[in-house]
């Protein structure tokens, strides 16, 4: 399955491969600031095994992974999740950690196989998408949202339903059906809210009305956090200097909102940066899908693309106040390996794409 | 890849390419928000994120302490261990209040109601216990982690070193209130929620002088409140102490000379030469020490309830704000006024007694029988009222109410205490607001009100510093308290600047009258029998209040109030050193039970003074009622030299 050669070397997309090293270690300075024990050097650690894992998954052929892999892959992350239900250790009001000698996070392995999965189904899918396609698509995707959804995990959960939609919406959903679709989520979203536990409501409505939040509620973190981020100016307080983050203001400064730090310390130009080197990753990865040899490996990787850009919105979109705290993290800057590895996992089958787009 | 969109009904690249502005789309919005906090409103944020980080911890500043006018301690403050919660920390305030209730023993309402002040600041500590013990500071170090919001502060805590001593002159301090809040007074001040100040007396009088300058440290604190760095520290400045006009001997001995008997009334004592107040009495009295201490604990708000619900109001202060009719100590103004006005002249003063005067149906009594037609002399000597009714009809009311007016009668004195009443003097207009249905002045009116009876009743303060004035031959000083503000690093020492009001007197007019008072005492008059020192030289006036026509008088309360006045020396090469005034409530009539309190005041000063025991009586009394302080709380170390010693004072 792995083959290296001349021509494949010549064809790794270096900057591709770059750009998630740079965040990675833009994050990793956020969390030496505000991180109490060893959360640094875990992520250094996941850092190394992510880039071992994208190396060997660049030089695996990404169709005999969609075909061969994926469904294996699939099913022992359900079986995770399932096991995460009896077995996992509850933090911070979820239970999606799953402690086998290391800590992992068994949801966000679930993320790239659902994918996956979705991908290999698409591969032999032609046309626009008919009601049967919706509903085994839907059938793909549901055994993570459901057992997530039992984990209590909403952020996650909601997550599986973005790269469902991207799924829908790239695969050849009929338009009306897309805006009626829209129309439904749009409705079901506010039909919901009544229902919602008091937290999470709290945590909405804080997005649009922060005066008068209670400071010392769930409105609390994002209060917290939009202080944070506009304390830190143009230049930032300097790395190392933010008392939001470092005066425990913030709380899981390290982790959610580690965006914030780097909003605190290093100021508006800090996040430009930050932004630059992402629209760099979803660039090459977009550049990657067009010029894909298969629909499978082009959906793969918009998949993908899907599923960081509604991370890095729904995790800064929390951090600058516009998006309720759903605990979805900046991919690769917040501080959890598990995350990291799904990443640098992701960017590896899209560069394996990349170096077999003329193959036949 | 297959791009034929034809054959798949619609165009993958399109949508990759929609997807792909979707993402651009996001970016933007992103980092416009953040553009718009971090650049557009960073100002505003920056200030936000240091109003987190930053907090100034008040350092209460000691009152000054308050001091006899000999040196002796009155008023002083020792540190306490205090526990005090801060709301601005308080994430849950019921588990605060479960907490508090069940481990430190604090009140439960009243802390609810302290949690729930909207007018207090979050950043003013609330004061839940006071003089923690060691195991509860234990218990708060050892939950400092859950409960952020409850700390252990040392602070100065006020400690009335005699108790009831004087409790009306002194005052209490308490929290200003809400309404106090509006007032210019304290607004303008910059007085704040929270603020403790003075509630009474010369606390409240003085306030500004004994409160001080707070000091503050400037805190860096974590999220959780506690201090992690200290950026600055202001030092506060100590009050000025007030060295009062008051002598301890004489206001420990005048507050012995009611309590042991059970006696309530009031006392005064004071130098007729410059207004100071030797000593001033009211009782019952109270302790001010119990709105000191001012927990937020059921034991400490039952003992304030107990006081301010108290039927005999013993935070009223009866030398300045209850108000009495005169009886016939208000013939030394009557006799002076008629005197001056010529009405009767120094040789031609006799006028007929008769045992009273019949006024049409009405027989007005004189109680102390028929003294034929005395002179002026006699008639104070005797306290002839059949003579004063007739010289108040032959004044007027009118004249009447000018001269008493002169002397300060129905006016405030001007004393340094707050709340001073003004009383009610004789005069027409009186009569037709306060009778309507009988509004004209009659002669019989005149008649009972030239013995001070009817339309007269004034606090004690008002009749000394009246007939003071008199015996300083027309020199009213207003009485006062303050004698000096000592100097601090700040302030400059302050005195108090006493200007009396003159009135011309002839030395004619005051020495008949100090002569007559003379013969009160030392001629077998009204107080003949009261036992005086002769070698004093005492010239003093009873009288009797009535409290309902004698002839009613069944039980104790209606019993009439005894009232003495008395000065001495009164002699003609010697000025009047000590002024008393003493009204025993329903005490009966004036010598009897107020004769013997001027006159163990009176001895207590002169034996001070001469270095000598005076009169035996009161040897065996000050043996039998020593006065100590108060020992502080165990632990507590005391803020200034508080020994009962004699320092010199500086003048």
């Amino acid at each position: 399955m792995v083959e290296i050669n001349q021509r494949n070397l010549r064809d790794v997309d270096w900057l591709l491969l770059l750009a998630p090293v740079a965040l990675t270690v833009f994050g990793c300075i956020g969390i030496e600031s505000t991180a109490p024990g060893p959360e640094l050097k875990k992520q250094i650690i996941a850092l190394v095994i992510g880039l071992a894992v994208a190396i060997v998954v660049m030089f695996t052929d990404y169709r005999k992974v969609i075909m061969n892999v994926a469904p294996f892959f699939y099913g022992i992350t359900n079986v995770l999740l399932v096991l995460v239900l009896f077995f996992g250790k509850e933090v911070n009001g979820n239970r999606n950690w799953l402690h086998v000698g290391v800590s992992v996070q068994p949801s966000e392995l679930a993320k790239i196989a659902t994918i996956l999965m979705l991908a290999r189904f698409m591969a032999r899918q032609r046309g626009e998408l008919t009601l049967k396609d919706i509903g085994i698509m839907t059938a793909i995707v549901l055994p993570p949202i459901i057992l997530i959804q039992r984990g209590g995990d909403t952020g996650t959960m909601l997550t599986f339903g973005a790269i469902l939609a991207s799924f829908y919406f790239l695969g050849g959903m009929r338009k009306l059906m897309l805006v009626a679709g829209m129309a439904v989520m749009v409705v079901g979203l506010v039909t919901a809210f009544p229902h919602l536990k008091p937290y999470q409501q709290e945590r909405v409505k804080v997005i649009f009305d922060p005066a008068s939040a209670n400071p010392k509620g769930y409105g609390y973190q994002t209060i917290q956090s939009v202080i944070a981020v506009g304390s830190g100016g143009v230049v930032g307080k300097g790395i190392g200097q933010g008392t939001q983050g470092r005066l425990g203001f913030l709380p899981f400064a390290w982790t959610d909102f580690i965006g914030a730090v780097v909003a605190e310390e290093m100021g508006f130009l800090g996040i430009l940066l930050m932004m630059v080197l992402y629209l760099l990753l979803i660039w090459r990865l977009i550049s990657i899908a067009l010029g894909a040899r298969d629909r499978a490996g082009a959906l793969m990787v918009m998949g993908f693309v899907a599923l960081i850009t509604f991370h890095i919105l729904s995790n800064l979109g929390m951090v600058i106040g516009i998006m309720p705290i759903m605990g979805i993290p900046l991919p690769l800057m917040s501080s959890g390996g598990t995350a990291v590895i799904s990443m640098f996992l992701g960017v590896g089958l899209a560069l394996s794409v990349r170096m077999r787009r003329f193959v036949n | 890849m297959s791009k034929n969109p034809k054959e798949e009904g619609y165009n993958f690249e399109l949508r990759m390419r929609g997807f792909q502005y979707m993402v651009l789309a996001i970016f933007i919005l992103l980092g416009l928000r953040f553009y718009v906090l971090q650049v557009a409103r960073h100002e505003d944020y920056k200030a936000r994120a240091e109003n987190n980080r930053i907090r100034d911890i008040p350092i209460l500043a000691p009152r000054g302490a308050i001091l006899d006018r000999n040196g002796v301690v009155l008023v002083d403050n020792h540190p306490a261990f205090n526990v005090v919660v801060f709301p601005e920390d308080v994430a849950s305030k019921e588990e605060t209040i479960n907490t508090l209730v069940e481990n430190l023993g604090v009140d439960r309402k009243e802390l609810t109601d302290e949690l729930n002040d909207k007018v207090r600041p979050g950043s003013q500590p609330i004061l839940v216990k006071q003089n923690a013990l060691p195991s509860d500071r234990a218990w708060i170090a050892a939950h400092e982690l859950e409960h952020p919001e409850i700390k252990v502060d040392q602070q100065p805590q006020r400690i009335y070193k005699y108790g009831n001593l004087a409790s009306h002159v002194l005052g209490y301090i308490g929290e200003i209130s809400p309404k106090q809040l509006e007032y210019s007074r304290y607004k303008d001040a910059g007085y704040k929620s929270g603020d403790i100040i003075g509630q009474g007396g010369i606390e409240a009088v003085y306030d500004e002088i004994l409160r001080g300058q707070n000091g503050r440290r400037r805190v860096i604190v974590d999220s959780r409140g506690r201090p992690v760095a200290e950026l600055e520290k202001i030092e506060p400045i100590k009050g000025q102490d007030i060295v009062t006009t008051l002598d301890f001997d004489l206001q420990n001995l005048a507050e012995n000379l009611f309590t042991s008997k059970n006696e309530t009334g009031a006392l005064v004592a004071l130098n007729p030469q410059n207004g100071e107040i030797l000593a001033m009495v009211s009782v019952p009295s109270f302790d001010p020490n119990v709105f000191a201490r001012n927990v937020v604990s059921t034991e400490n708000r039952k003992e304030v309830r107990a006081i301010v619900n108290n039927p005999a109001h013993p935070l009223f202060n009866k030398a300045t704000q209850s108000i009495y009719p005169t009886g016939s100590t208000w013939k030394i103004m009557m006799a002076t006024a008629a005197l001056e006005e010529g009405v009767i002249t120094p040789k031609s003063s006799r006028i007929v007694c008769g045992g009273g005067l019949q006024l049409g149906n009405r027989f007005l009594n004189d109680s102390g029988g028929n003294h034929g037609s005395p002179d002026i002399h006699a008639a104070i000597v005797h306290s002839c009222d059949g003579y004063f009714y007739r010289l108040g009809l032959k004044m007027g009311v009118d004249m009447i109410h000018d001269w008493v007016s002169r002397f300060g009668m129905g006016q405030k004195t001007g004393i340094d205490l707050p709340s001073e009443q003004k009383g009610i003097i004789p005069s027409r207009e009186w009569k037709k607001r306060v009778n309507p249905r009988d509004p004209v002045w009659k002669d019989f009116d005149t008649a009972i009100a030239s013995i001070g009876q009817g339309s007269v009743a004034v606090p004690p303060i008002q009749l000394i510093r009246a007939e003071a004035g008199i015996v300083a031959g027309g020199k009213f000083y207003t009485p006062h308290l303050l004698k000096e503000a000592r100097a601090t690093q700040v302030e400059d020492v302050k005195y108090y600047d006493n200007q009396p009001t003159e009135l011309m007197l002839s030395p004619v007019t005051v020495g008949i009258i100090d002569y007559a008072m003379w013969g009160v005492v030392n001629e077998g008059g009204t107080a003949g029998g009261v036992g005086f020192p002769r070698e004093l030289n005492v010239g003093g006036k009873t009288g009797t209040a009535q409290v309902i026509a004698r002839e009613k008088v069944r039980t104790k309360e209606h019993k009439d109030h005894s009232w003495f006045i008395g000065f001495a020396p009164m002699h003609t090469d010697q000025k009047a050193e000590i002024g008393v005034v003493a009204i025993t409530e329903n005490g009966g009539w004036g010598a009897s039970a107020s004769g013997p309190k001027v006159k163990m005041i009176q001895a207590e000063y002169f034996s001070k003074k001469l270095g000598r025991p005076i009169l035996p009586e009161l040897v065996a009394f000050n043996a039998q009622f020593q006065a100590k302080p108060e020992p502080a709380p165990a632990g507590a170390r005391v803020m200034v030299n508080a020994d009962r010693k004699r320092q010199p004072v500086r003048q």
